[in-house]
């Protein structure tokens, strides 16, 4: 039963719960937050659905693939805005996430490659370690980005002194200003364990397949640089007070999200692209897949720093 | 099967006579009491507010106390002469009444459309009303359907969610949406006008506690800060306040700005690093307005808070016709069900006359059917259950139908002479 539920059933739900929120702005209903929640459940359901199909029947594990990592990634985003339906459901949270989980959704199903990853042995608790922190430390970027929009939007609002709009609610900036900063601590923390997992996990297959580390992959220098950006931006904040409050905060974590987009970017189009995408590779054959890229380590079978790994080796 | 309203409120009536008829707790406590003794079979439910006194009754029976009746008691229970107050109270029956009960509690026949305290009262005066025994059915289902049609408004419309009050339009529209808990902001009043206080009032009922009063006069600053529970300081600590405030309020009579924006500058350098939110309520302006521009300081002016009550009041006005439909709606919705309950003793006679004459075949059809297990018995009884519906199904269709546009009492009388019913 669970083959039957595709990409679709939930993308579909997901949107009709936007068109939803975006009908917020435009007339009111009483029973338009039950409606709204219904689809973002059924959604959740739904997506909850295809990744467990996927995770037996496909892949061999939840964070296997790039598709499987963006929609794990909006799996986690759809989460959070559900908690926030049915918790804040006057406020327009919806109009923020729920793009940001079809994009992920998109991303995972038109652009990412559905291949899973290196299939060399590997520590299977550093893998899942290394996919699930790097998915959290991107959820934790996107809603801080969301959180970071609503602030602007709120502050323009409040600077220029107008009510607020009949559809549009918005958390406010003391909350918002608190959900962004602890959005930044979340992504330091996750993604400095997923690079240090990842680290450890490149070291394990080292000492097995004698490969070395692709310091020059595009992924790992531009994963690297989000980190370096996110540990900047928690380090401003602890010595320079300003940079913790208002919209200094909202700043970083826009920031932060274009550090991502271009982290996702690399992802997606260079690592991917340059090297599986030429169709060179096989399955999982991390030798071919350098063999199409550029760099002294071309022959090497690495493990890069934005992937996680099969599970079941 | 009548209900009424016997009142009088702001529209239409001065206050001098609404003075007179108004109750406090316990004189409308009393007044209940009072009502069950003089009209034992009616039921009444007693609303009083600033704005309006008015006595809802309704009765199984077929007649309801008169207009004058009912004012005769307001006017007698309140010693007043009841010739004085009756041309000023108006009356409206039956559907009217409905409509006039659903608008009362969707606050949209208030003074100020759309504030929320009429909800509370009219809920509090069903509950006294119930307490004293005053209430049965037709008012339980008449109040309930109003509370139901104030939520289904409040829900579809915007229109109790636009502030018209400055002070209101202030914590609500603005402050809120700055802070999200007060009760651990500093807010700092400066002088001691009118509309500060009825903002404080607000503030201090969303958790504000920590309040220092700076004003010119220490006395003066003392006695609001008692008042409030706060702090006074002299004027000269105006500075070190605003170095620590959250939430500024303030009305001098200054002449000039207190804080300039150069003044200002020497604050901020001293402020930890975070919004402030300053409500300036003087005329004129106590804060240079280029504060407003600084980054995290919201300034609000008299002007800016009068033009977005203006704007929440067109915003109500906009939501108006909508609510007025739900009302609609809801009366028509509720009068069928109201005018469908008179025909139930009927369909009750109807049913049992029905029963009897199916009980009794079905016995002596069992009976001549001895060898019929109890599976088979089951599925017979059921068979003449299902006849009986069937047979009775379009007869009381009929009747729902046509207590969509009053009591149907035509078809009520034929039924009742084809099947030879009671009354």
């Amino acid at each position: 039963m669970l083959s039957g539920v595709s990409i679709l059933c939930f993308a579909a739900s997901y949107a009709v719960a936007l068109i939803l929120e975006v009908s917020r702005l435009l007339f009111r209903s009483g029973i338009r937050g039950a409606v709204m929640l219904g689809f973002a459940a059924a959604g959740l359901l739904a997506h909850t659905a295809y990744l467990y199909y996927e995770a037996v029947h496909t892949t061999g594990a939840p964070l296997s693939s790039e598709r499987d990592w963006c929609m794990v990634a909006a799996w986690v985003l759809a989460v959070v805005y559900l908690y926030l339906l049915c918790y804040h459901p006057r406020n327009s949270f919806g109009l923020f996430l729920l793009p940001l989980v079809l994009g992920l959704i998109a991303a995972g199903r038109f652009l990412a490659e559905s291949e899973p990853f290196a299939r060399e042995p590997a520590s299977k608790v550093w893998g899942m370690l290394h996919g699930s922190s790097i998915v959290l430390a991107a959820v934790a970027v996107l809603v801080g980005f969301a959180a970071g929009m609503m602030y602007f939007g709120q502050a323009w609002r409040l600077k220029h002194k107008l009510p607020p709009g009949r559809g549009l609610r918005l958390p406010s900036l003391e909350w918002l200003e608190r959900a962004n900063s602890r959005a930044i601590v979340v992504s330091v923390i996750m993604l400095s364990m997923g690079v240090a997992s990842g680290v450890i996990l490149n070291v394990i297959r080292t000492d097995q397949s004698g490969s070395r580390l692709p310091w020059s992959d595009p992924l790992v220098f531009s994963t690297g640089l989000m980190l370096a950006w996110l540990l900047l931006s928690l380090l401003l904040g602890a010595v320079y007070k300003p940079a913790r409050a208002g919209r200094k905060v909202a700043y970083l974590t826009v920031v932060s999200f274009l550090f991502l987009v271009l982290t996702l970017g690399v992802m997606l189009f260079l690592t991917q692209h340059g090297g599986r995408g030429t169709g060179a590779a096989e399955k999982g054959d991390w030798s071919l897949l350098c063999a199409a890229s550029e760099g002294p380590f071309r022959q090497e079978a690495p493990v890069p720093f934005f992937r996680s790994v099969d599970l079941e080796g | 099967m009548k209900l009424q309203v016997v009142g009088c409120s702001h529209r239409g009536t001065s206050i001098t006579v609404r003075e007179k008829l108004a109750f406090g707790p316990q004189q409308a406590e009393a007044a209940l009491d009072h009502w069950r003794r003089v009209f034992p079979r009616v039921e009444a439910v007693l609303l009083s507010t600033c704005n309006r006194v008015e006595v809802y009754s309704a009765t199984e029976e077929e007649n309801l106390p008169t207009h004058e009746q009912v004012s005769g008691f307001l006017a007698r229970f309140h010693g007043v002469d009841p010739d004085e107050v009756t041309p000023h109270l108006y009356h409206s029956v039956g559907e009217e009444g409905v409509k006039h009960l659903f608008t009362v509690t969707c606050s949209l026949d208030s003074m100020v459309v759309g504030e929320p305290q009429i909800l509370n009262q009219v809920k509090q005066a069903y509950q006294t009303a119930t307490q004293h025994d005053a209430t049965g059915p037709l008012l339980h289902s008449a109040f309930q359907a109003a509370l139901m049609v104030a939520r289904r408004v409040a829900a579809e419309t915007a229109i109790h969610q636009r502030r018209v009050s400055i002070p209101s339009v202030a914590v609500a529209d603005f402050a809120q949406q700055i802070f999200e808990r007060f009760d651990n902001k500093h807010t700092v009043v400066i002088g001691a006008g009118e509309m500060a206080e009825e903002t404080l009032r607000y503030l201090r009922d969303e958790g504000a506690r920590h309040i220092t009063v700076v004003n010119r006069h220490v006395e003066r600053a003392d006695q609001l800060a008692a008042e409030w529970n706060g702090r006074a300081v002299g004027w000269e600590q105006l500075t070190e306040a605003l170095a620590t405030a959250d939430l500024v309020i303030s009305t001098t009579g200054a002449s000039e700005p207190i804080v300039t924006l150069e003044h200002f500058g020497r604050i901020e350098r001293s402020r930890q690093p975070r919004p402030l939110f300053i409500l300036d309520l003087a005329v004129p302006r106590d804060f240079e307005p280029a504060i407003g521009q600084r980054p995290d300081v919201y300034l609000y002016s008299i002007d800016d808070l009068q033009a977005a009550c203006q704007r929440n009041r067109r915003d109500r006005d906009r939501e108006l016709p909508a609510a007025m439909r739900i009302i609609e709606q809801e009366t028509g919705r509720f009068m069928a069900e109201w005018y469908h309950r008179a025909t139930k003793p009927l369909i009750q006679q109807l049913r049992q006359g029905w029963e009897k004459p199916k009980e009794e075949e079905l016995r002596r059809l069992l009976n001549k059917l001895p060898e019929l297990d109890d599976r088979a018995k089951e599925e017979i009884r059921r068979a003449f259950d299902r006849l009986v519906n069937k047979l009775l199904h379009p007869p009381l269709e009929s009747l729902r139908d046509e207590s969509r546009h009053g009591i149907p009492r035509t078809l009520l009388d034929a039924l009742a002479k084809l099947f030879r019913l009671k009354d």
